[in-house]
């Protein structure tokens, strides 16, 4: 059977094994106060009946069995709440308000009794109620019955727990009210979270939860959920995206490659050339395909799982001289001055080769505009901020400031810069890099303009401190 | 050289047996994990080219499996998985080297044969000698024809694989990988000046140039 769906949610249930727990704890308690005060009324009735019989016994021993009747007669006429009855040692009824005793087999030592009394009341009714007993053997070998009931006390007792008994109904049900009101509010607040869920399930990846400044948890909930989709969104658009850019990347070499090996093809065959060129140039351009094929794995790679893999702390100090090392004779050969400033004790957390290979990419930039008789400065610092900082400043020719956060997308190369060879995917890279490793990369002018040169770039790549 | 090919891909085990051939070499081929593993039991080996994904037993579980039982011949591992920790895990199970696909094939042959050199040379040197090209190992000197040769630490390095691979070509990426230790491939051939440098120190000045250019594959140290 189907509830609906109110009784389904988890405040409801909650509500629920509440209202359990408090009605057993409730009952516990009732139980307790009943069986307390019945026990308190029977001892105290106990006690009146002592004494009313000490009393009564002392009548007795002072004038004897007649007077002794006498003031059973006087006390049944007095409204007081006993019942007597006085008997021969034989136990014939002398005396008395009641007929006959309840006590069998009456060994002549004192013994107590519970029994029942039934009564007409005025309106015709029978009502029947616990009572208790004493008798005993008088002196002279009568025998004396001396009771009570104890309804009175118990009857309060029981009103007591009746009382109490409806309000924990009340509570039940005020409590039953209150857990549908709480149930149908937290529903309220889920409906448009589930929503969402629902919309992004069926594809729509743009679908934002709303936040209702309550600052709640639903709201934190709501922002999290937004800001989950929103890094999935970004991520599927950079895979969208990279998909068309290698789509478009690639296609290009594969058809230079493909146009090149059918006029190699047609010239064999006219037997007007030698094929090896046309294979060593095809050759050359599958290189070129694979590479940006390459890199563009290593930045989906990085990107999908979001940070970088073996992370350790390591000397940024020491991995700029080991970059460094291998770039500086190309620097020479090219005429190109090459001078670094490594700040020491800095300690940074990350892949080392994963972060060797970024520095690599922006050395080999650098090397790749900077015209002979320019400069490359690498450094590694601690900034204000406490971030550690490698960057490369050159004096080629830079990049406006309009186009900087465009290189540093995927495959994007500068109109200018076309003819130089490279995927385009060396900044994209080390952009990755930096973000897989909660770090950035900025993009500044370098030196400035010096005659035809300049004025330069400066790339840095930002790392958190890991000190 | 005897070389045991374990690849699933057909075509490819076929074009990398009869390349390897060409070159001089005898080649046995094995489809699978299992037969991989019943082959290299068999023994008599010089290298194994090891492919990491294929049915039936992975190329990792394959070599665990031999070193376990005591095999120790070389291993290469080719793999589509490029990573850094990819490597890694093929190095502890055993491989010897690990090459990424798609692999240039003189790239494979260069990697296949220094392996099976490494194996040849198991007593520990302490002075390489490659024609009248003579390197102290604990000294850290370097001399040709008698004459003292100044080399920097990387330089020294560099010589030393290329004099421990003699007669063998020995590729970019084999020297950014075992004297540099990187496993990216740099844009620009950096290795390419490190090399002419090397080469102005211990060919200039000398009839006959040792450190040569192999076309489409790299580099040569003749004695």
């Amino acid at each position: 059977m189907r509830l609906p769906r109110i009784f389904r949610t988890t405040p409801f249930r909650l509500t629920l094994l509440f209202l359990a727990l408090f009605a057993t704890a409730a009952s516990a308690f009732l139980a307790y106060v009943y069986f307390t005060t019945a026990r308190e009324a029977t001892r105290r009735m106990d006690r009146e009946i002592t004494r009313e019989m000490r009393s009564l016994a002392a009548a007795y021993d002072r004038a004897g069995v007649d007077a002794l009747n006498q003031s059973l007669i006087e006390r049944a006429a007095s409204e007081r709440p006993f019942l007597y009855l006085l008997m021969t040692p034989t136990g014939q009824r002398i005396s008395g308000s009641i007929a006959a005793s309840p006590v069998d087999g009456f060994s002549g030592e004192p013994v107590w009794t519970s029994f029942s009394v039934t009564e007409t009341d005025p309106a015709g009714h029978t009502v029947t109620r616990p009572a208790r007993g004493l008798q005993e053997k008088m002196r002279g070998g009568e025998v004396l019955f001396v009771g009570a009931d104890v309804g009175e006390d118990e009857a309060f007792a029981l009103k007591l727990v009746r009382a109490l008994w409806a309000n924990g109904a009340l509570v039940v049900i005020l409590g039953l009210a209150g857990g549908m009101l709480v149930s149908r509010n937290v529903s309220r607040s889920m409906v448009g979270l589930t929503e969402v869920v629902d919309a992004v399930r069926n594809g729509d990846l743009a679908a934002r939860a709303q936040v209702r400044g309550a600052r709640d948890e639903f709201d934190e909930l709501a922002m999290g959920l937004n800001e989950m989709l929103d890094r999935l969104e970004r991520s599927m658009a950079g895979h969208r995206h990279a998909g068309d850019a290698i789509a478009h990347d690639l296609r290009s070499p594969l058809t230079r490659l493909r146009a090149r090996l059918e006029a190699a093809l047609l010239d064999v065959e006219a037997g007007k050339s030698d094929p090896t060129e046309a294979l060593v140039q095809a050759l050359n351009d599958t290189d070129g395909v694979l590479k940006t094929f390459g890199a563009v794995l290593a930045i989906a790679r990085l990107q999908a799982a979001g940070s970088a893999p073996d992370q350790a702390p390591f000397d940024p100090a020491d991995l700029a001289r080991d970059i460094a090392e291998l770039y500086e004779p190309l620097c020479e050969d090219k005429g190109v001055e090459f001078r670094s400033e490594l700040a020491g004790e800095l300690l940074v957390r990350g892949n080392r080769e994963i972060i060797a290979q970024a520095l690599a990419n922006i050395l080999d930039n650098a090397v790749k505009y900077t015209p002979a008789g320019g400069a490359i400065m690498l450094r590694v610092r601690r900034r204000a901020s406490g971030e550690v900082e490698f960057s490369v400043t050159d004096t080629g020719p830079g990049v406006p400031e309009a186009d900087r956060i465009r290189v540093v997308e995927r495959f994007v190369r500068l109109e200018s810069s076309r003819n130089a060879p490279g995927a385009g995917l060396g900044l994209a890279l080390v952009a990755a890099v930096a973000e897989a490793h909660e770090g950035r990369l900025d993009l500044d002018e370098g030196p400035g303009k010096v005659g035809d040169a300049g004025p330069g770039l400066r790339v840095a790549l930002i790392l958190p401190w890991a000190g | 050289m005897r070389i045991l090919i374990v690849e699933d891909d057909l075509e490819a085990s076929d074009a990398m047996a009869r390349g390897l051939a060409d070159a001089g070499h005898d080649c046995d081929r094995a489809a699978d994990g299992e037969a991989g593993l019943d082959a290299a039991r068999k023994g008599g080996f010089d290298v194994m080219i090891v492919d990491r994904m294929m049915p039936r037993l992975d190329g990792i579980s394959l070599v665990e499996t031999l070193r376990r039982e005591g095999d120790q011949t070389p291993v290469l591992f080719l793999s589509a998985l490029g990573e850094v920790n990819d490597r890694v895990t093929g190095l502890k199970a055993g491989g010897d080297d690990y090459l990424v696909k798609p692999y240039a094939f003189l790239e494979l042959i260069a990697r296949v044969e220094a392996l099976a050199r490494r194996r040849e040379t198991g007593s520990v040197q302490t002075v390489l000698k490659v024609g009248d090209l003579e390197m102290d190992l604990i000294g850290r000197t370097v001399h040709r024809q008698g004459q003292e040769i100044d080399l920097q630490p990387r330089e020294f390095q560099l010589l030393e694989f290329m004099m421990r691979h003699a007669g063998q070509s020995v590729t970019r990426t084999m020297l950014l990988e075992k004297v540099w230790e990187y496993h990216f491939d740099p844009q620009t051939n950096v290795i390419d000046v490190h090399i002419s440098r090397l080469r102005s120190k211990i060919d200039k000045g000398f009839e006959r140039a040792m450190l040569q250019t192999v076309r489409g594959a790299g580099y040569r140290l003749e004695g």
